[in-house]
């Protein structure tokens, strides 16, 4: 009985679960780059009073790192859709009234109904914006034209070669072996996946851990090759004006399609302030901002009719729903911590 | 005799400030910690336990035993890279330099980056490095190679030229002051006797040096052991060190269990390296004697 107590206090102490309350009208989230640009945040915080500060992560698993060690801080956090679940599970995240969201309807409903956004009725998550991984590389240094995500593989480019440092390079790599259920590997396939990823080291020059990272090796001369989010390094090391240019492609193994959602962290003070954020955010303004800002694809057609023309429409796949069809789109490992633990071998191999 | 109880109260008050943080903020982390490197991690999160498969964990997967030997040798090559620096650098302060100005402004010199963030100077290494960086310009302007080397970052040298940059001066720190403190009618009379510059050091200056000698290892041993910074920024693929571990113990793979037990390990390795240099010491002060 007292041991189960002081377990329970060791458990209260441990996860820090004491909620540091930020400031009313302040509201702070957790995302990634390109999701927080002044251009289209300036004038939310105008409209709203709200002002918005961003923390960015580096990989789908900073979510649950940063909202245990305290969560408090965040009061709304845009995991990708396989990480969702998860957020759910572990109670770091409150449902989502989405009769409150202005706009909410217009989204693809492959999304906002999708089964793990919505589960026994209530709504998790608000989608914001979707996309794929592709593979980058230097057209002016790469023999040909690459189509497979063997040239991640190749030891011509010895040296000159990234990775994300993420969990996906196991699923990079499941697709490349030609194992088809890349979320559910055997052990077995797992083995096969780890030896071709560490007989795969000599060739890396470093695992890129934020898209600020890989635009600088790209535009360093560091590497030439990678995978990356399609749309957003490319944007920017292009705008660079380095004298080279980047080029992306799907490799015909298939490319990964992800879908990233607003959460709602649990017991956050900046509810009113939340909202208003998740609505702008459906609004015109705030899709072709976010869109603009990283180059990935709108998730609310209706939004963007009227902000951007049909190039740019058929480009951002507007209303071409049917893509998704053509990618694997993430989905949590069934065995996330086999998945990790793999992943973590790999990185401390020799 | 007793002492009187305002004295006793003045003791407490004077120590109860230290000796509360230290409980606080040390003590109770460290067993918080050690009691969480018992637990379990059960998804999504983790659950209290007592159970010993964390640390069987780290016995028996290779990952975590190559690490930590790698950061072994990391932190062993940044401690003799220091000491191959920073010795000679300090007995140059102390014994050659005549000027006390300028002995002053070159020990400030080497004081002042310790002023200017970690962060800053790590990157400052990745620019000097990389393959369009300082070093390798320099490289070509001057006709020695034709097109850029990749070998000087993203690799474990880096990571040792930055660690050692960074930790210098923890290592010149002490010597300079055990130097400083060696009286110099020990030196005159060792040179009066006939002894030559070489023979003086060996039986007059090294020995006498050693205390400081070994308090800048240590310290320089420890910051690069617990290094996480310049694995990340200028280390490679192979670059992967213990507290990179913690990292995503605690961080990623939210297992917590595990980490505390790996920071547990790292505890009590560190605690047993300052055991043998705190023994090492005191025998090579008894040899003194």
């Amino acid at each position: 009985m007292t041991r189960r107590r002081t377990a329970r206090a060791l458990t209260a102490f441990a996860l820090a679960t004491l909620p540091l309350a930020a400031a009313a009208g302040e509201l702070n989230i957790l995302t990634w780059e390109g999701y927080a640009d002044p251009a289209f945040l300036k004038p939310f915080e105008a409209a709203s009073g709200c002002t918005v500060s961003a923390t960015y992560v580096g990989s789908n698993d900073d979510f649950a790192a940063k909202l245990a060690a305290g969560g408090g801080v965040y009061d709304v956090i845009t995991p990708s859709l396989d990480t969702v679940s998860m957020m759910r599970l572990a109670g770091f995240v409150d449902p989502v009234d989405t009769a409150a969201v202005t706009g909410a309807e217009g989204i693809y409903p492959e999304f906002a109904k999708h089964p793990e956004i919505v589960v026994e009725g209530e709504t998790w998550a608000v989608p914001l914006i979707w996309g794929s991984v592709s593979v980058i590389y230097r057209p002016d240094k790469v023999t040909g034209t690459p189509d497979s995500i063997g040239v991640l593989f190749d030891p011509a480019y010895k040296g000159k070669i990234s990775l994300w440092d993420d969990k996906s390079a196991i699923y990079w790599t499941a697709r490349y072996l030609g194992f088809p259920n890349i979320f559910d590997l055997s052990d077995a396939e797992l083995e096969a996946v780890k030896a071709k990823l560490i007989a795969q080291k000599p060739l890396i020059r470093k695992y890129w851990s934020s898209a600020g990272e890989l635009t600088d090796l790209m535009a360093n001369n560091e590497v030439w090759v990678s995978n990356a989010w399609t749309g957003l390094t490319s944007k920017d090391v292009n705008a660079l004006g380095k004298g080279f240019t980047v080029a992306e492609f799907s490799p015909r193994e298939k490319a990964e399609g992800w879908m990233d959602s607003m959460m709602l962290v649990k017991g956050t003070p900046n509810q009113e302030c939340a909202v208003k954020f998740m609505s702008y955010m459906q609004s015109p303004e705030g899709q072709c901002g976010i869109a603009k800002s990283t180059g990935y694809f709108p998730v609310n057609p209706g939004a963007v009719a009227s902000c951007m023309d049909a190039a740019m429409k058929a480009e951002r796949k507007v209303d071409n729903i049917d893509f998704v069809k053509s990618l694997v789109m993430w989905q949590q490992p069934v065995r996330l911590d086999k998945y990790l633990e793999v992943w973590n071998a790999v990185k401390a191999a020799p | 005799m007793r002492r009187p109880a305002s004295s006793m109260l003045l003791t407490a008050g004077l120590f109860a400030l230290p000796l509360g943080w230290a409980l606080l903020l040390l003590i109770v982390p460290y067993l918080l910690m050690i009691a969480v490197g018992f637990w379990t991690r059960q998804f999504p999160l983790f659950v209290p336990d007592f159970q010993f498969g964390n640390y069987l964990q780290l016995f028996s997967d290779p990952q975590y035993t190559t690490v930590i030997l790698r950061t072994l040798k990391i932190a062993a090559m940044v401690t003799g890279c220091a000491l191959i620096l920073g010795y000679p650098l300090a007995y140059f302060l102390v014994f050659t330099l005549r000027s006390d100005r300028l002995r002053n402004l070159i020990y400030m010199a080497v004081i002042v980056p310790l002023w200017v963030s970690y962060l800053l100077r790590a990157y400052t290494w990745k620019i000097i490095l990389g393959t369009d960086g300082a070093l390798n310009s320099a490289l070509i302007w001057l006709g020695l190679i034709d097109t850029p080397l990749d070998a000087f970052l993203y690799n474990q040298t880096a990571m040792v030229i930055t660690l050692t940059y960074i930790f210098v001066p923890f290592m010149v720190m002490p010597i300079y002051a055990v130097l400083e403190n060696i009286p110099k009618g020990l030196i005159e009379a060792s040179e009066d006797l006939g002894i030559g510059p070489l023979g003086t050091f060996r039986h007059v200056i090294a020995p006498l040096s050693l205390g400081g000698v070994v308090a800048g290892a240590m310290m320089t041993f420890c910051l690069s052991f617990g290094d996480f910074v310049a694995p990340v920024l200028v280390g490679g693929p192979d670059g992967t060190m213990v507290a990179n571990l913690l990292q995503t113990q605690f961080g990623a793979a939210l297992n917590w269990p595990l980490g505390s037990a790996l920071a547990t390990l790292v505890l009590i390795m560190v605690l047993a390296i300052l055991g043998l240099t705190g023994w090492a010491e005191r025998a090579s002060a008894r040899n003194l004697r």
